[in-house]
């Protein structure tokens, strides 16, 4: 806290919950991300579109610290997780983590836990009381819309279902900002909906998430800025009307003619 | 000598090729997971030299292998052979096993998807919480067809104790066969091994149905 207050570029920002400046990653020797930056301010939605190998996946694991970036500052809440390329200690990455919940495309659920296990032990072992995480779980699976699955395994669910309890586990863990990997593509054409509409009560529930998704109806109407990524880039940004209404960049409106029918 | 005596002599031989089998298990099972994370050992040198000790003991007979443990310590420091051969018995068959445990819990924790622990790190587990709580209980599942088949074989391995003269039941009926001239101790050995086996079966048939909960 006190070493922050010194650093007024940390100040000015300190209302984004997550600010990437000029980030960089490489594999081996092939550059997926070439200088991205970006920022994002407490319950907004976010979406970020792009063609397969843009790096999108990329983007959201350095976020959250799966992947090692090169350089550039990642902050969490106006405090340094990566400076320069420079990492924190493990103990300020450890906070940074508590902001944040990740949503997998193929949920990784813990196929051993039921629902409920699955659900309620992230809590439980960062300190939250047995019986608290258990009633914070059940409320949440009914949120999710799963009441009565509770002590199905995951193998039992449909991947909607599967996907829905992984939304409730990270939501768990009260993060501040939630992840999104194309949450739905793993999922069958007619599964896809009851997990948009989960995402899009969120969004009216005012939870901050950044989404990286194909589904491009579905980013119009709930985000409140688009990210058009392509080649390691952020091409084209800003409000969803303006992106995919009225793109200036050739490479959108290609990108996007592919999506209309 | 009748049927009976010969069965009572070798039954109490039982108890020893018993005591081999569980101490075995016992030793061998934790001890192959110890190997096991050695063998995977970011550090190169400690999965080098690890990997070529596994590969030592399953390239080489576990006969050859009692033998070493046994009379080994005679031949290079003089040292008395131990009273109690039980000791070094175990010790041989509970490296050898340990060897072969390993790389059943290898190929174990290399069949979890790597999603399981990226999963477990965002929600903020530990390394060790990971592995106790998301890893291991998977591997044990997976692994267990392999692991019986293991066991089955120790119940049969037991018998090799005879290449050091340890009294269990096969050592015991090798003993009587010679005597009497007679092929009936070893047709006793194979009722008794598989009776044995019969009850390993079930057991490890009765664990495998209880982490069938879950796919
Ligand atoms: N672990 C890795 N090792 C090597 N290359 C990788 C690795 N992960 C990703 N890449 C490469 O980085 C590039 C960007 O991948 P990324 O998964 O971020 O794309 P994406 O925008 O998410 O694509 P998609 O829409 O298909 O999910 C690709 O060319 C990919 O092959
Ligand atoms: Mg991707």
């Amino acid at each position: 806290m006190a070493e922050n207050k010194n650093n007024s570029a940390e100040k000015a920002k300190a209302s984004s919950i997550l600010e990437i400046r000029s980030l960089q990653k490489a594999f081996g020797g092939h550059v997926v991300l070439k200088d991205i930056s970006l920022s994002v301010e407490r319950g907004n939605v976010i979406s970020i579109i792009g063609p397969s190998g843009s790096g999108k996946s990329t983007l959201l694991r350095c976020a959250s610290f799966l992947e090692t970036a090169d350089g550039g500052d990642i902050l969490y809440d106006g405090k340094y997780a990566m400076h320069d390329g420079v990492y924190a200690s493990k103990a300020e990455l450890n906070r940074c983590r508590t902001r944040f919940g990740l949503v997998f495309q193929n949920f990784n659920l813990f196929p051993h836990y039921s629902v409920l296990r699955n659900v309620s032990e992230p809590p439980i072992i960062h300190g939250v009381d047995k019986e608290t995480a258990r009633e914070r779980a059940m409320e949440l699976l009914k949120k999710m819309g799963l009441d009565g699955k509770e002590n199905a395994y995951p193998f039992q669910l449909s991947g909607g279902q599967q996907q829905r309890v992984a939304i409730a586990r990270a939501l768990a863990l009260n993060p501040e900002v939630l992840y999104f990997d194309e949450p739905t593509s793993a999922l069958d054409p007619e599964l896809t909906g009851e997990v948009l509409k989960v995402i899009k009560q969120l969004a009216e529930d005012k939870m901050t998430m950044v989404v990286v998704t194909h589904e491009m109806p579905f980013a119009r109407a709930v985000s409140n800025h688009v990210i058009f990524m392509d080649g390691g880039v952020i091409v084209e940004e800003g409000h969803p009307e303006a992106v995919f209404g009225n793109p200036t960049q050739e490479r959108t409106r290609q990108f996007l003619r592919n999506y209309q029918r | 000598m009748s049927l009976m005596t010969m069965i009572i002599k070798m039954s109490e031989g039982l108890s020893k090729t018993c005591a081999i089998f569980f101490l075995t298990l016992l030793f061998s099972l934790p001890l192959g997971m110890i190997v096991a994370l050695l063998r995977m050992s970011k550090i190169k040198i400690v999965s080098a030299v690890t990997r070529f000790i596994i590969t030592i003991l399953r390239g080489t007979p576990l006969m050859l292998q009692l033998l070493a443990v046994t009379y080994g310590p005679y031949y290079l420091f003089g040292a008395n052979v131990a009273r109690n051969k039980l000791i070094p018995v175990v010790i041989a068959f509970s490296i050898n096993y340990a060897a072969y445990f390993a790389e059943i819990y290898r190929g174990g924790i290399e069949s979890i998807p790597v999603g399981q622990y990226e999963a477990a790190e965002v929600l903020g587990y530990t390394k060790f919480q990971t592995f106790m709580r998301i890893i291991l209980p998977q591997v044990i599942k997976r692994i267990m067809p392999s692991v019986t088949n293991e066991v089955v074989t120790l119940v049969k391995d037991t018998s090799m104790a005879f290449t050091v003269s340890y009294q269990e039941m096969f050592t015991i009926g090798k003993q009587i066969a010679n005597s009497q001239t007679s092929f009936m101790p070893f047709l006793v050995a194979g009722a008794f091994y598989y009776i044995f086996n019969v009850i390993v079966d079930w057991v490890m048939g009765r664990i495998e149905k209880r982490l069938d909960y879950y796919r």
